[in-house]
Formats: C-alpha cells, sequence, structure tokens
C-alpha cells in the first residue's frame, strides 16, 4: 500500500527541487549578465544643444568654404549663408546618420551618403531621410557668430 | 631478440606513430581517414572545392592579420599614421597590408560562391541542415569582420561607412538605442567605437569563427560531402579524399595564393571600383561632411542601395527601419532553407528553390549594379543621373538573365521559374519603364506567389527512382 503513495510524493519533491535549481541557475545568470551589459553601455555625454560660440578657424572656414560644421556637445551643427543671410541646421542625416554640407550652386543642403537633399530651413526635398533637420539659430554679434538651438 | 631487431630496423616515423597509437588509438583515425570518399559526380565536382578556399583565405587573413598587429596601433593621433607607417615606411608593409585586403575580398568571394552553390545543388537537404545554419553564421561572421576591420584606419572612408552601419541598428525594435550606444561606445562614431571595433576584429570575431569553423568541418567530416541531387548513386564509387581529394585541394590553394600574390602585386590598392579600394585617404574628421561617391563594400552595396530606394516613410515605419525589416526577413528565409525546402528534404527535385537562388542573385546584381552607378550619364562636377543609370542597369542584368534562363532551359531541363522571372519583373519595371522601386517590387511579389500557388497545384509528388 507504501508504494503509491511513494511514488506520487517523489516527483512533486524532485519539480520543486528543479524549480529552486531553475531560479538559482536563471538568477546567477542575470547576476553575471547584469554588470556585463550595464558595463558595456558608456555613460552619456553632458552639454548638449547649448549655446555656441564659432572659433576664429571656424569663421575663416565658413567665409572660404560657404559652411563649416561644428561641435555642440554631442551635437553636429552646420552653419551657412546663403542669400546674405546666416543659417545653421543640424548636420547629422535624419536618415542614416551621415555629416551633410551645403551646396551653394543649387541652394540645397545635401547628404552625399544616399543623396538626401534638404531646403535650406532643413526641410527634406527629395531622397530617403524621414524627418527635416533641426534648426538652429545663428545670430552674429559683431564678430563673433552664436549658435543656439530654436525650441521646438 | 628478433623482434628488438625490428624495431631497431623501423623508421622513426613508424615509431613516432606506434608510439602515439598507443596513447591516443591514431590508428583509427587514419582508418576513417582511409576510407573518407567525396562523392563524384559530373558538373557538381568543382564546387566542393569552395569550402576549402574559403577556408584558405580565412587562414591567409589569421596570418597577415597577426602581422599587420606588430605595428598597428588604435588611438585618436595613432590609427592612420601606423596604417600610413605600415604601408609608406615598414618594409614590406604594403605587401602585409594589401595581402590582408585582397584576400578579405576573395575570402567573401569565394564565401558566396559556396554558399549559392550548396542553395543550386540542395546540399543542406536533410541531415545537413545544421551544416547550412553554421555556414550561414559564419557568411555573418565574415560580414561583421568585413565591416569591423573596414574601422580600423580610422580614415575618411571608414568614419562614414561606420557612421552609416552602425546607425542602421537604430531601428531594431525596443533595444535599438542600446544596441547603437553598446556599438559606438558612445551616441556618435568617435574612436571609442574604434576600440570596440578592434576588440570585436582581432578577438571575438576570430574566437567565434575558430569555433564555428570547427563546427561546420565536425558536421562535414561526420555526415560526409553531399552528393548532388542528380547523381545520388551509392553503387558508384567516390573519390578517396586522403590522398587524392586533399591533393587536388591543395593545388587549387597553391593557384588561390598565384593570384592573390599576383593580384597584390599588380594593384596594391584595389581595382579601383568603389567598395573595393583601399587607398588610405584623408584621415577622419568627424566635422567634414561625407563626400559625393562614398560607397560601402561591394557585399554591402545591395543594402546601400535599397536604403535608398526606399521612400523616407512606409507602413508606418521611416524608410531605414522598413528598408532594414525587408533585409532581415530575406536573410531569416535564407538561414531556413532546409526547413523549407520540404521536398528536397525528401529527396525529391525541388526547382523552387534552385530557382529561388537564381531569383536572389538577379535582386542583388541589380541592386549592385545601380549603387555603382553604372551607365549613368552625369554632367561634370555632378553625380550620374538615376534614371538613366537604372535604365542602363536593368538591361544589363535582363540580358544577363535571359542568357542564364536559357542555359537552364536548354542545358539542365529547368522550366520552373516563376521567382526569377518575378525579380526580373522588378529590373524591367523599375529600370527600363522608370516605375518606382517597391511598386514594381509589389508587382513582382504578386507575380511570384500566383507562380507558387498555380504550380502547387499541378505539381504532383514526385518520388525519386530508387537506386539500384
Amino acid at each position: 500500500m507504501t508504494a503509491p503513495v511513494a511514488h506520487s510524493v517523489k516527483p512533486a519533491r524532485r519539480s520543486i527541487l528543479n524549480w529552486f535549481l531553475g531560479v538559482g541557475v536563471v538568477g546567477w545568470a542575470a547576476s553575471v549578465l547584469y554588470p556585463v551589459l550595464r558595463y558595456l553601455r558608456p555613460l552619456g555625454e553632458a552639454g548638449a544643444g547649448g549655446p555656441l560660440k564659432l572659433s576664429a578657424e571656424e569663421l575663416t572656414t565658413l567665409g572660404k568654404s560657404h559652411f563649416v560644421i561644428a561641435r555642440s556637445g554631442t551635437r553636429k551643427v552646420i552653419v551657412f549663408e546663403a542669400g546674405g543671410e546666416l543659417r545653421a541646421l543640424d548636420a547629422k542625416c535624419t536618415h542614416e546618420g551621415c555629416t551633410v554640407q551645403f551646396v551653394p550652386g543649387d541652394s540645397l543642403v545635401w547628404c552625399a551618403c544616399h543623396n538626401g537633399k534638404f531646403d535650406l530651413d532643413g526641410r527634406v526635398l527629395a531622397g530617403p531621410p524621414p524627418r527635416p533637420l533641426a534648426k538652429w539659430v545663428a545670430i552674429r554679434e559683431g564678430n563673433d557668430v552664436i549658435l543656439t538651438m530654436e525650441k521646438a | 631478440m628478433e623482434a628488438r631487431r625490428e624495431e631497431v630496423r623501423a623508421s622513426v616515423g613508424e615509431r613516432l606513430y606506434r608510439w602515439l597509437d598507443a596513447r591516443f588509438g591514431v590508428a583509427r583515425l587514419v582508418e576513417f581517414a582511409r576510407h573518407k570518399e567525396v562523392p563524384v559526380g559530373g558538373h557538381s565536382m568543382v564546387w566542393y572545392y569552395l569550402g576549402g578556399t574559403t577556408l584558405f583565405f580565412f587562414t591567409v587573413q589569421l596570418v597577415s592579420g597577426v602581422l599587420l598587429l606588430m605595428y598597428y596601433q588604435p588611438g585618436e593621433a595613432t590609427s592612420y599614421e601606423s596604417i600610413r607607417y605600415i604601408t609608406t615606411k615598414v618594409p614590406f608593409g604594403w605587401l602585409i597590408r594589401s595581402v590582408h585586403c585582397w584576400s578579405a575580398h576573395l575570402m567573401i568571394l569565394s564565401l558566396v560562391v559556396h554558399m549559392f552553390s550548396t542553395m543550386i545543388l540542395k546540399a543542406y537537404r536533410k541531415p545537413r541542415e545544421l551544416t547550412w545554419v553554421t555556414g550561414f553564421v559564419l557568411f555573418a561572421i565574415a560580414l561583421g569582420f568585413g565591416f569591423s576591420g573596414y574601422l580600423l584606419p580610422w580614415n575618411e572612408l571608414a568614419f562614414f561607412a561606420t557612421a552609416v552601419g552602425t546607425d542602421s541598428v537604430k531601428s531594431v525594435p525596443v533595444v535599438g538605442q542600446w544596441l547603437l550606444e553598446v556599438m559606438r561606445g558612445g551616441p556618435d562614431v568617435t574612436i571609442n567605437t574604434l576600440y570596440r571595433f578592434f576588440a570585436l576584429h582581432i578577438v571575438i570575431l576570430p574566437l567565434v569563427m575558430v569555433a564555428v569553423v570547427s563546427t561546420h568541418l565536425v558536421f562535414i567530416q561526420v555526415q560526409g560531402m553531399a552528393a548532388g541531387m542528380a547523381h545520388q548513386r551509392p553503387d558508384r564509387p567516390g573519390l578517396r579524399f586522403f590522398p587524392d581529394f586533399l591533393l587536388r585541394d591543395l593545388l587549387l590553394w597553391l593557384v588561390c595564393l598565384i593570384v592573390l600574390a599576383t593580384l597584390v602585386y599588380l594593384l596594391p590598392y584595389g581595382p579601383g571600383i568603389p567598395g573595393m579600394e583601399w587607398e588610405l585617404g584623408k584621415k577622419a574628421n568627424p566635422l567634414t561632411p561625407a563626400y559625393p561617391g562614398i560607397k560601402p563594400e561591394w557585399y554591402f552595396l545591395w543594402v546601400y542601395q535599397l536604403l535608398k530606394e526606399f521612400p523616407p516613410h512606409l507602413a508606418g515605419m521611416e524608410g531605414p527601419q522598413a528598408a532594414l525589416l525587408i533585409v532581415t526577413v530575406l536573410m531569416g528565409i535564407w538561414a531556413l532553407v532546409p526547413w523549407l525546402d520540404r521536398r528536397a528534404s525528401k529527396g525529391q527535385p525541388s526547382p523552387k528553390f534552385t530557382d529561388l537562388a537564381i531569383a536572389a542573385i538577379i535582386f542583388m546584381a541589380y541592386l549592385t549594379l545601380k549603387a555603382w552607378d553604372i551607365g549613368g550619364h552625369a554632367l561634370p562636377g555632378k553625380l550620374p543621373d538615376p534614371r538613366s543609370t537604372a535604365w542602363a542597369c536593368a538591361w544589363i542584368t535582363l540580358g544577363i538573365s535571359c542568357a542564364i534562363a536559357l542555359l537552364r532551359l536548354l542545358a539542365y531541363r529547368q522550366r520552373w521559374m516563376y521567382f526569377s522571372g518575378a525579380a526580373l519583373l522588378q529590373v524591367v519595371l523599375n529600370g527600363v519603364f522608370g516605375l518606382d522601386y517597391l511598386l514594381a517590387g509589389a508587382a513582382a511579389l504578386v507575380v511570384a506567389i500566383a507562380g507558387v500557388v498555380v504550380t502547387s497545384r499541378k505539381e504532383p509528388a514526385v518520388q525519386l527512382r530508387a537506386p539500384k
């Protein structure tokens, strides 16, 4: 009479042990993996979008090449002069992240990687970019050029 | 006494063999090698050597890569400079770098041809499904090698190729941004990205590659090489692997080495085709725009062109996200072919999958030709006009595809061509008639599905003749 009872108890005990073992293994794997995954993601960089003053070298490049690309924190800004007006846009193409350039002859901003074209306000004219380039405000103050992000 | 004399007479090699056999049972391995055979059968014989040539080029990569490491220094102020030092100052430095670059391209070429021949000859069929999957993983690792190695010279081309390639991963749902930052070592491509790619290129990928290559080879040793579908004749004696096939293999490796040496000597910086050149150019500067005509390596060109063909938005997704979803689905189908092709797994002819391989070649060839701007008319100082490029590329693809179709029909009696026909329809609609690439693709998809539905109804399950 005792044999059937033993049969019904044994699997239950074994399955509880297996469950604890499983939880233990998963917990152990998570405690090993989490620090590694956290380690791989670098710390964020600060200083995105703050006002930016172009350096003398950048101003010279702007005069010579009709445009210059400057860095503000983690963002890149393209500054160009079109129709006597100073303009600035995010320099990172919204398609695949290449750096754009200003084409004075065609009055447009162009990305050479996948032929994306933007107008002077950053709106998409042609090609695959899904979003416009963010606008920046460029102001001349004496001999300086100050850039600030345009509020959305 | 006699036995002792016998022992002395035995050569050093024989004694070493006996010593090893007593300890490790080497005789069993020799016995295995003696009975190992390669199936013999007409035209398919040549395709058996391509895995070996890929392995040869991979070995060249390991050796030349280690040699480059003797001088290469990863770093903002040293990566570009050390490569320039290797190619201009170090004796034969140009040779080692050129061997590494040429061999990388030849390895991928050999791997791609090996993969397509396996597909067309159905060598993936039961019981070799996992050999196909490990091969597919090796293909992915080889692309990873190409992509990570590209950044190491830290020149302009490297910088933008990596910027575009890594930017794509942000399209992955949920973990995209995390993956992007882990790959780049920050939100943008910086020297931190180079450090991570360096670790990937010289430690992680080689270790994984050696492990997966070993698994791939063990599978082949255990199961033997697949016989072609058309000449599955167990009664026919095969070619002895050792030494007959191995000697042929070694001879081909020697030919590969001569081809490699000739290319390295004649064209040390590549043939100068976009996607196949390794002039160092200018040092990477994150504050310069991408230059006109910038292109990735030739084996990524079809994806590059696909990214260009997609509109800004599609079906609620951004264009690049939709394009990469399509690429992922296509790759997924490719990896699962052994399970999708149920007829081949039963030993029955499966013309649909032969045609799928040809369709894949047409699909990628047209995009690659377009990415190369072949036949496009360009005004001075401007990029070629995409419309004229598409027109010329479509006619080239059409001409070559028709020749292949004729060959298949006349020489191999292959009649099922709905997939390749659909791929060609897309080429014609887009290139010749100027229809939008995706609309042309949708029309092709309809034709392909219709072909499968119509012929599946008519098709009886054909059992191959039982071998006598």
